[in-house]
């Protein structure tokens, strides 16, 4: 079995990511994520290069490394040019391919991830349209939104010409051959792959906590909006 | 605010013949501004640009979920570049901050890792049959925009400048993290103090902030944000932000992320009806704009044709503050002049918190 | 008789200067500024035991001048080979041996802009620092005495983003003193040091740092500052990480003072390419190697004295000059 550390050395930003860490906590410093959390990319990266199989099992397998919301801050300004987002980038990779996500609350939440933006993106070639940001599970989106919501076969078409049609023009239907080009891509590029990753190792984690159906739509709205409380 | 650096950081933006590349929060959240991006420069500036039917998101929130692995992410970026090459363009702009940034670090990576370069042409021509060339330029809307700041100065009809009093605006400007931090060389005045959306703002006669928390991240955080549960990460980002601007008294904050616009308006809704609190003046929000917002205001563009109507955060303060003439009665007006109701008050609008919306309904 | 040219009038060009003369050996100074001195003339009280920079300097000044030996001043070397050097202004002047002491050239802190010096009211240098105490007046930029400093490691040394990779030594101890002195003359303030490590590599440095803490009170907090951002009221907000309790910190000082590192001379590059010097990757001239020839350069006939090969105190730096006087006496001996 391969250790996790070489294993976290094939992605490539694991590699750009982590030079060597002389524990200055610049990163840290300056962490949205640090001031909000009980977490510490200085000490992610700092355990990460002792190479301890041990104790990256457990960063794969806990909450702490979903905690990191990517915007990169801690980047333009480490002396030794390590980046910790690359590092936790790699580090949920792995830990979704392994299906070590499912074992920590906030890595269970991939699942509802992949279910609302991943199948958004097969079914529409976006992220996000306007019918995913329903109201009920979004109320800080506002008054307005749900206004906006309600009425927007009215609303939007004063901005676009194609609203939910063919084609140019903002928040369209992609046509067919594009979301098939889009799906195999998905398909040959390893994207499918990782989304059945995900349904699968959460489907296994949803029957051992208990759950009948599997990953069912119950569980899905639970890792969705369950929150311990226990993560400052 | 003093800067002196941003010379330093000077990067190549082409000046016509574009690919533009729509995104999808924008989309959803500020069409008006992707419209009015296209119209000026079209029409106002008269350059080519491309809204390419067939091109897909980058995938970029995807990736930053951590459910997009990076091999496809790069496919689907050649994907776009593809789709660039086969229309006869080679200047590829993009909408997003986040996709900016990721177009930036797919590129740098394929300098740095040409493997993965060859691995993306193998897979893009398995799944599609197409094959790419990279982009000649890569450049965000904004730097675009910044790039004709001049030109749009002397075509403005309203300058950034108090009617009243004649004072410059002071405006908030917020640069999406994705835009300078990964590459400070590929922002416009760097990662520090990055001028993009500055030049724009002294150009048309307004004078920036700076405030301790200037640099901080709005908060998006993607899963912070995308999942419920999380979600108290991303307001008290855009909490902290905002505590930290509102003794500054900005007149309005513009932001050239649209994800970054987007949550500080829509937090400073939520701020509002949790807490009674407004960081704007008399029991108001502060108005966030979208850079296309604010250059379509400053050129003379109706402020509902530009989609100000969809803020949470009423712009009405701002507009009379600029002498700018609107309908108010036409503001919540649908296609065609329809009348489809308007949205339920919000203490953010200087409404008293008895007229509630209950969050929890 | 014999001729060397030694190139700088800082301490080491001096010391070596006056070893050379011991020796039987004319030595004529190229100085490029307008007076001699070099670094020295900045500073005001040397580490570890306070002596006025001054003294060390006036002594120098005074040994040169019972020796007659000449310097030139306003007299900048634009290339130079072991026999001869090239001014400037095109005079060339020929000798038998050079000794290269042009020093080092201070870091610019500006270039760290998220500090926000030559921006921000209340952010200053460790050289700042040094000259106001010269002048006899240390205050924030509106006169007032600031009640809360910070001091920052580390500023353009051991920092990749700034292409300076290496340590410059004696930041540290620079920064223990400057914590001093200024809790001396502000007693009620609340000192920071922020560091990285601290390094104190010298007689009597780490007692230093004992006693900054033990009698001074001064407060050392291991995380190097990450930004540094104007408040409304005029002051400076910091961030930073307190790693060893592992927590994000943020407070508001009233000053914020930068120990500036030393990199390699700017010169350094310009004379290296016209007489075939090498350097090392921190831009410093590399000395022929590391022990039984570390006052060689690898062009024979030219040797260094001085911070223009690393960074180093002045009391190595004197010693040094007059191993690099000795060895080149040796050579012209031979």
């Amino acid at each position: 079995m391969a250790k996790y550390f070489d294993m976290l050395m094939e992605d490539v930003r694991f590699r750009e990511g982590l030079n060597s860490c002389m524990n200055c906590g610049v990163c840290t410093g300056v962490c949205p994520a640090a001031e909000f959390y009980n977490y510490d990319p200085r000490q992610i990266v700092s355990i990460v290069q002792t190479r301890d199989e041990e104790a990256i099992e457990r960063l794969l397998k806990g909450d702490t490394i979903w905690y990191c919301g990517e915007c990169m801050s801690c980047r333009p300004r480490c002396p030794r040019g390590n980046t910790p987002g690359y590092v936790i980038q790699a580090l949920r990779t792995l830990s979704q391919k392994l299906g070590f996500f499912a074992e920590s609350e906030k890595g269970r939440q991939q699942l509802a991830l992949k279910r609302i933006i991943g199948d958004n993106i097969l079914r529409t070639g976006y992220c996000i349209v306007p019918r995913l940001v329903k109201p009920d599970l979004h109320p800080e989106q506002g008054t307005v939104w749900k206004w906006i919501f309600d009425h927007d076969k009215d609303i939007f078409p004063q901005f676009t010409p194609v609203y939910m049609r063919h084609g140019a023009g903002a928040l369209r239907r992609l046509d067919e051959e594009s979301l098939g080009e889009i799906d195999r891509i998905f398909e040959v590029s390893g994207g499918k792959a990782m989304f059945e990753s995900i349904e699968r190792h959460s489907d296994r984690k949803a029957r051992e906590l208990g759950y009948e159906e599997g990953a069912d739509q119950r569980y899905m709205m639970d890792v969705f909006l369950n929150n311990s409380n226990e993560h400052y | 605010m003093k800067r002196n650096s941003w010379k330093e950081y000077q990067k190549q933006i082409a000046d016509d013949r574009y690919y533009y590349a729509r995104s999808c929060i924008r989309q959803n959240f500020f069409p008006g501004s992707e419209k009015a991006f296209i119209d000026i420069l079209q029409n106002d500036l008269g350059r080519d640009l491309l809204d390419d039917p067939k091109h897909s998101s980058c995938t970029g929130i995807g990736y930053h979920s951590d459910i997009v692995p990076l091999e496809t992410i790069m496919t689907v970026v050649a994907r776009q570049f593809a789709l660039m090459t086969e229309a006869g363009y080679e200047n590829f702009v993009a909408s997003c901050i986040t996709s900016f940034g990721v177009y930036s670090e797919i590129l740098a990576t394929w300098e740095e890792f040409p493997e993965t370069e060859e691995r993306t042409r193998e897979n893009l021509l398995k799944a599609t049959g197409r094959e790419f060339r990279k982009p000649a330029s890569l450049a965000h809307t904004s730097d675009v925009m910044f790039h004709f700041r001049e030109e749009i100065a002397r075509k403005a009809k309203h300058k950034l400048v108090n009617a009243l009093t004649g004072e410059p605006l002071h405006v908030v400007e917020h640069i999406g993290c994705h835009y300078a931090k990964i590459f400070p060389k590929s922002g416009i005045g760097g990662s520090e103090f990055p001028y993009v959306l500055a030049g724009m703002i002294e150009s048309w006669g307004g004078q920036c902030v700076d405030y301790p928390e200037r640099r901080h991240c709005c908060g998006f955080g993607f899963r912070n944000y995308l999942v419920q549960a999380n979600r108290g990460y991303s307001i008290a980002n855009s909490h902290k932000k905002l505590e930290s601007m509102a003794p500054y008294k900005p007149d309005f904050i513009v932001a050239n992320c649209p994800g970054c616009a987007m949550f500080l308006d829509k937090w400073q809704y939520a701020i509002a009806e949790m807490e009674g609190t407004t960081y704007g003046e008399n029991g108001h929000g502060i108005p966030v704009l979208t850079y296309e917002e604010m250059a379509g205001l400053v050129l003379g563009y109706d402020p509902w044709v530009l989609g100000m109507q969809m803020h949470q955060v009423d712009v009405e303060p701002l507009l009379d503050k600029m002498g700018i003439d609107y309908d108010p009665a036409a503001k919540y007006l649908g296609r065609n002049g329809k009348y489809i109701g308007k949205p339920a008050s919000a203490v953010v609008n200087g409404c008293p918190p008895d007229t509630l919306y209950d969050m929890r309904e | 008789m014999k001729k060397v040219i030694i190139i700088g009038g800082g301490a080491a060009g001096m010391q070596t200067a006056l070893r050379l003369a011991e020796r039987g050996i004319e030595a004529l100074i190229l100085e490029k500024e307008a007076e001699a001195g070099g670094k020295l003339r900045g500073w005001h009280a040397l580490f570890p035991t306070f002596t006025p920079a001054e003294e060390v300097l006036t002594e120098l000044r005074r040994r040169i001048e019972e020796k007659k030996i000449e310097i030139r001043t306003r007299s900048e070397v634009r290339s130079l080979t072991p026999k001869s050097v090239t001014l400037a202004d095109g005079q060339r002047l020929d000798c038998d041996a050079v000794v290269l002491a042009s020093g080092f050239t201070l870091f610019d802190a500006a270039i760290k802009e998220e500090y926000g010096y030559g921006l921000y009211d209340n952010v200053f240098t460790s050289a700042d620092i040094e000259r106001m105490l010269n002048e006899g007046r240390v205050a924030r930029a509106d006169g007032s005495a600031p009640r809360r400093i910070a001091l920052l490691h580390c500023v353009g040394s051991r920092d990749e983003k700034v292409c300076q990779q290496h340590c410059s030594r004696v930041c540290c101890i620079t920064g223990v003193k400057q914590a001093m002195e200024l809790k001396q003359r502000f007693p009620e303030a609340d000192i920071f040091n922020f560091y990285m490590d601290i390094r104190m590599f010298g007689p009597g440095y780490e007692e230093m740092y004992r006693e900054a803490q033990q009698k001074c009170n001064v407060h050392f907090v291991r995380g190097r500052i990450s930004e540094a951002a104007p408040t409304l009221d005029g002051r400076i907000q910091i961030k930073a990480e307190d790693t060893l309790t592992g927590r994000p910190l943020r407070m508001s000082v009233d000053m914020l003072i930068l120990l500036v590192g030393m990199r390699a001379n700017d010169d350094s590059a310009a004379l290296a390419e016209s007489a075939g010097l090498q350097r090392s990757p921190s831009g410093f001239m590399a000395p022929r190697d590391h022990f039984l020839h570390n006052v060689e350069s690898n062009v024979e006939g030219i040797f260094y004295a001085g911070t223009v090969t690393a960074p180093k105190n002045i009391g190595e730096t004197l010693n040094e000059a007059i191993a690099a006087a000795d060895a080149a006496a040796d050579y012209l001996n031979e």
